[in-house]
């Protein structure tokens, strides 16, 4: 659970998470008005990405903005270019680890690698780019594998949620596949994109909803004892 | 440490209980009908000689009416053919309900279903002496195969119709086509495959249809329209037979209420108006369907739409329309349209038009309104002719099964030869008609007797056999998930086991006391269902003493979250037995959870040796993908080829099976010691025998000769499994792995023995896997996570995995009987069906019992729990063996609870009691694994003295 020390971060949060609340749901509508829902396999739907990857660029923009300037000055010795580079290529590799991981879970291995691919750059944009662009190649590695614990870092905590979230809303598509109703979103990957969208989506609604929470709590303390329930069945993972 | 062994004693006691509720369910479950080979055989006419006896050299003239006078009045005599002879054109049009075929000209808004077979109505009212419509009763199940079986038999098809090779899929016994076939009949086949193959090769032409997409409505009925005008101008058949499907796939796809049904109602107006005027005069035409269907719920929208398979009446009633232009026989006034008719009538009915007695089995009268008009004397023939045939089967099978009492059979068999007494005392058209009721009531209650044994579950053994399963499983998880794991010595060292086998032995002895005082009928039941409740009773009371200690367990104890997904994932898995798209499809749901299940293992420890471990196991697991192949109701995969299971092994193959056999060899054999020896001799003789018997080249009798060395020295290795000798039992586990895996690719035959490899490789890197799980402190923590219950799910989710990996389909026709004959054929030998048996079932279950027998290394692999000594380590082993045996258990329940749900579904047949039966077989395998495997723990760990 959040804490409520930085309150800078906190309103950081809820503003990124209302954003993805408004952005992806309106897309999915867009597309799925124009009767590109089912067909967000082919490789013509690739602007969907894009868009997705500008969205999220710009919120890691506004999640990254600091008003210190120390942090500021900090940052600009770095070397920028080398950074994104680095991270770009991450991304790849983190693409090609998805894409690998869905095949093993069982998606066809030597046909429909366009679908596969368009999926698995999917998840990598929703689950580990924002956390790539936020805290960087070597701290985002660190955090995916559990090395690193976030400690009370709200915003990281919130982007590592939203990574897992992603990665279950996916595996949970899966489930409808076998199903032998013969509708046009059984087909790969159909339930799987949205199950990440839903489970990216999700995710940023509990975050909304944990926030809300937390501020009532400190008008109504009873709210507390729910508070004391999430955080215990956060800690039993 | 006597007690030591009160474990095994135990597991033996939880797999007794396990597999006796499931033999009592399946008691209750499998309706079975023996199949016999007899045949129906007629002497012509021609044959007879003036007294009615067969001729001997008499060679006295008289007429054919005094010939069958003389026949009829000699009740011993055999069955004589029917002089007269008709050509027949039968038009199956699956699923034609009866109340599609009724007009009713009142109606001002018709549904798309009604009043859409104007021409039925038209032909009945122009001429009434032509034409007949009845309702045409089917038994359950309502399922084509089913119903096409009972049309061509005359009799009541089951689940199992056991008989000697009751894999294939070809008809064993007696039926209308092959007595047409017999007398040299010949007849054409249009339309639906199953036609084709539940009786290939007796078709003079014969053009078949894959009928299995359900969506395709017009495919098969297209393609019998190009054929069946051409047919029906040719006059050198004797029966023609055509089956539309498209008015069923209607149904399926969009029920009867749609526009579809509609258009495919009038296609077969047009097609019936067609035929009957193409129609030559003296040709029979029977139009029926073979089941009706459901109606649509309007409230549920497309939920059920016309689907059948099940016993409702609208799925029951078809329409039998009958038409010659001659004229048929019978009195108008008792065959109104709407007559009610058994769908058995049609084979004797069949056989009678085409001068043939009815099949063997068939169990049916013959209709008489739906022949033509017969001579006194020919009728007489005809029923006394059925009369015959049905004493005839009733003698048999009492002869073979002991299903129905003797003194009702004997009561059945006295009323139909009283019957065939009477035949020739008939001469009058008023008798006859009396006479007719009278043998159609006497084979309806003969029809009754029958269907009571073949169709009627018997739920009350089935819901006491879901209980006790219950029981058992309910009350060993609380023991597993309960009690401490440093109580469990205490536990098993006291009087508990004892006292249970004592107190179930009295059980059984009660019984059998019971039984002969004949104050019992059933014994085994009641031997199952007591042992059953006392049993449960017993553990009951052992939880109770314990509860102290169980609750403060679980309260102390915070399950992690992949130990929660992995009891989730099971659960999941078998909660999907319910759904026949996942059973279909449960390969691929096995590999997918299994695979999930260590992913969140792999995640828990978070290294990146962990995770290799997880690629390399999913690889190995996408690579048995390739032998899994597919099933008939995956369509696309299917009609592909992939479900053809492989002949021969191809060159590839080969090499692949012996590279994988020597590999596994090999690389196994520097570590198992002097043992090794063995398992390398074995598996050269393995390879030796793929070798020396492939190809053409190959020499048949010198590879059986090495396939039996291998089981020799298969034999003695697991013989020599048992000495004594260092105090580890990790080593004589290993190498049971190791002989279990290659008996297991020597049954599997060199075209799927990479898969047990693959099977091999999965489990040894999972082994590796669960040492690396995170404990908290001592060793004594790391033997408790060693043995959760994750570990077990994961173990029994890929156990049953691989029954799929290693290219099986739980569908009866998927059985490989290779296996039995690849050492010679067993059925010389004195124990020939068990050796049959036992390869065929290490064939289906090899992996599971591998996977059961090699349990006890995931807590002794890499020296676990060395620390605690072995009394800790024996009780680890007994409760992972027992959590594994749960989760098998759990999920025949599952599957027997989803048998239960179904047991009039349309595919219960065809999927669920398949995977009902396959599911008990890898239970029970997996039990006799654990057993196995926890002997041979038991056997090698070191005794060790008490000290408490």
């Amino acid at each position: 659970m959040f804490s409520l020390n930085n309150q800078l971060e906190l309103r950081k949060v809820t503003i990124s998470s209302l954003l993805t609340c408004i952005y992806l749901p309106s897309i999915v509508t867009v597309i799925s008005y124009k009767g590109l829902l089912y067909s967000v396999g082919n490789g013509s739907s690739f602007y969907i990405l894009v868009l997705i990857f500008f969205a999220e660029l710009l919120k890691s923009f506004y999640l990254n903005a600091t008003n210190d300037i120390q942090a500021k000055r900090s940052k600009a010795n770095k070397n920028r270019v080398g950074d994104i580079l680095k991270s770009f290529v991450f991304l790849l590799v983190a693409l090609f680890c998805f894409f690998i991981g869905i095949m093993l879970f069982g998606a066809p291995i030597l046909d429909c690698h366009e679908e596969t691919l368009m999926l698995s750059s999917l998840m990598s944009l929703l689950a580990v780019f924002p956390l790539i662009a936020h805290s960087g190649v070597e701290a985002s590695m660190q955090l995916l594998f559990g090395i690193k614990n976030y400690g009370r870092d709200t915003i990281t905590e919130m982007l590592v949620n939203n990574s897992i979230m992603t990665v279950c809303g996916a595996w949970l598509g899966a489930v409808v596949i076998p199903l032998d109703w013969n509708t046009p979103w059984q087909q790969w990957p159909v339930p799987c994109y949205l199950g990440a969208i839903s489970g990216y989506l999700l995710s940023n609604v509990f975050t909304v909803f944990k926030v809300i929470l937390l501020s009532a709590a400190q008008k109504y303390p009873t709210i507390n004892s729910i508070i004391n329930f999430l955080n215990n069945l956060h800690s039993a993972k | 440490m006597k007690e030591k062994w009160n474990f095994t004693l135990y597991l033996l006691w939880f797999s007794y209980l396990i597999l006796s509720a499931i033999l009592m369910f399946g008691r209750g479950f499998l309706l079975s009908r023996k199949t016999l080979n007899d045949v129906t055989d007629c002497v012509p006419l021609r044959d007879f000689g003036c007294d009615g006896h067969e001729k001997g050299n008499s060679t006295d003239v008289c007429n054919k009416e005094e010939k069958i006078r003389r026949i009829l009045a000699n009740p011993g005599a055999v069955i004589a053919c029917a002089p007269t002879r008709q050509r027949v054109v039968f038009l199956l049009v699956d699923a034609l309900r009866y109340d599609f075929t009724e007009y009713n000209p009142d109606i001002e808004n018709p549904l798309p279903y009604q009043n859409r077979l104007p021409i039925i109505k038209e032909m009945l009212e122009r001429s009434p002496n032509c034409t007949r419509l009845f309702r045409f009763m089917a038994d359950p199940p309502t399922t084509t195969l089913q119903r096409v079986k009972a049309l061509v038999t005359g009799s009541l098809p089951t689940f199992i119709d056991a008989s000697s090779n009751f894999a294939a899929m070809e008809l064993q016994e007696d039926n209308a086509i092959d007595q047409v076939v017999k007398a040299g009949g010949k007849i054409v086949l249009l339309g639906d495959d199953t036609w084709a193959r539940l009786i290939p090769g007796r078709w003079l032409r014969s053009h078949a249809m894959y009928s299995f997409h359900t969506w395709d409505l017009d495919t098969v009925d297209t393609e019998v329209d190009s054929k069946i005008y051409n047919e029906l101008k040719k006059d050198d058949w004797d029966l023609l037979v055509a089956h539309y499907l498209g008015v069923d796939h209607a149904g399926h796809r969009y029920g009867p209420n749609h526009a579809e049904m509609k258009r495919k109602l009038d296609e077969t107006n047009n097609r019936l108006k067609k035929v009957i005027e193409m129609l030559p005069p003296d040709v029979l035409l029977y139009v029926v369907g073979d089941h009706g269907m459901t109606e649509t719920d309007s409230q549920e929208g497309n939920e059920s739409v016309g689907d059948h398979g099940g016993e409702s009446k609208a799925e029951r009633t078809a329409a039998f329309f009958a038409y010659r232009g001659l004229g048929l026989g019978g009195d108008k006034e008792n065959n109104k349209p709407g007559k009610e008719v058994q769908q058995t009538d049609l084979a004797p009915t069949l056989s009678a038009a085409l001068g043939r007695p009815p099949p063997a089995p068939s169990l049916g009268n013959i209709l008489l309104p739906v022949l033509p008009t017969l001579p006194i004397s020919h009728t007489l023939l005809h029923l006394s002719n059925n009369l015959k045939q049905i004493k005839q089967y009733l003698v048999r099978y009492g002869e073979e099964s002991q299903q129905i009492p003797l003194d009702k059979l004997a009561h059945l068999i006295n009323a139909t030869r009283e019957q065939i007494d009477k035949a020739a005392t008939i001469g009058s058209e008023s008798e006859l008609s009396v006479y007719v009721t009278d043998v159609r009531t006497l084979i309806e209650n003969i029809r009754g007797v029958f269907r009571d044994v073949w169709v009627e579950f018997d739920s009350l053994s089935m819901l006491r056999a879901l209980l006790l399963l219950l029981l058992a499983i309910f009350f060993n998880c609380l023991i597993t998930e309960g009690l401490p794991i440093d109580k469990i010595p205490h536990v098993f060292a006291s009087s508990f086991i004892p006292s249970g086998i004592i107190s179930v032995t009295i059980c059984i002895g009660i019984c059998y006391t019971a039984f002969y005082f004949q104050l019992l009928e059933d014994v085994e039941h009641a031997v199952i269902l007591s042992t059953g409740l006392v049993s449960g009773a017993l553990i009951c009371a052992l939880v109770i003493m314990h509860w102290n200690g169980i609750t403060q367990r679980w309260y102390e104890t915070r399950l992690l979250f992949y130990e929660r997904f992995a009891r989730a994932a099971l659960v999941g898995s078998a909660a999907i037995l319910v759904s026949n798209s996942y059973i279909i499809e449960e390969g691929a749901s096995l590999a997918f959870l299994s695979l999930s299940i260590l992913a969140t293992i792999v995640w828990n420890i978070g290294t990146i040796k962990a995770l290799a471990l997880w690629a390399s196991c999913g690889i190995v697991l996408a690579l048995s993908r390739s032998y899994r192949g597919c099933r008939e109701e995956q369509g696309d995969c299917w009609t592909q080829g992939g479900g053809a299971s492989a002949g021969p092994a191809s060159r590839a193959a080969l090499v692949l099976a012996l590279g994988s056999v020597a590999a596994t060899v090999a690389v196994a054999r520097r570590h198992i010691g002097w043992r090794g020896h063995g398992v390398v001799l074995s598996g050269l003789f393995t390879c030796a025998h793929w070798a020396v018997g492939w190809g053409s080249l190959g020499s048949p009798s010198r590879s059986r000769l090495l396939a039996r060395g291998a089981w020799l020295v298969l034999g003695s290795m697991f013989v020599l499994l048992w000495r004594k000798e260092n105090r580890d039992a990790t080593l004589p586990l290993t190498v049971c792995g190791l002989l279990l895996y290659v008996a297991n690719s020597l049954v599997l035959g060199a075209a799927f023995a990479p898969s047990a490899a693959l099977a091999l490789l999965s489990g040894f890197l999972v082994l590796n896997i669960v040492p690396m799980m995170k404990s908290e402190g001592s060793t004594k923590f790391s033997l408790l996570t060693r043995c959760s219950s994750s570990v077990a799910c994961l173990w029994a989710l890929l156990a049953s995995y691989y029954f799929y990996g290693t290219g099986h389909h739980a569908t009866l026709g998927h059985i490989r009987w290779a296996p039995a004959f690849h050492a010679g054929d067993p059925n010389y030998l004195p124990i020939g069906p068990q050796v049959t048996g036992s390869l065929v079932f290490l064939d289906l279950f090899g992996v599971p019992l591998m996977f059961g027998a090699a349990l006890p290394l995931l807590v002794l692999w890499s020296r676990g729990g060395a620390a605690v000594g072995p009394r800790s380590q024996l009780a680890a082993a007994f409760i992972l063996s027992l959590k594994f045996a749960i989760c098998f258990a759990v999920r025949v329940f599952a599957s027997a609870i989803s048998a239960t749900i179904h047991c009039r579904h349309l595919m219960i047949w065809g999927v669920f009691t398949p995977k009902l039966l396959f599911e008990c077989g890898a239970c029970a395998a997996a039990l006799t694994g654990t057993v196995i495997g926890l002997a041979l723990t038991t056997w090698h760990l070191p005794t060790q003295q008490r000290h408490s």
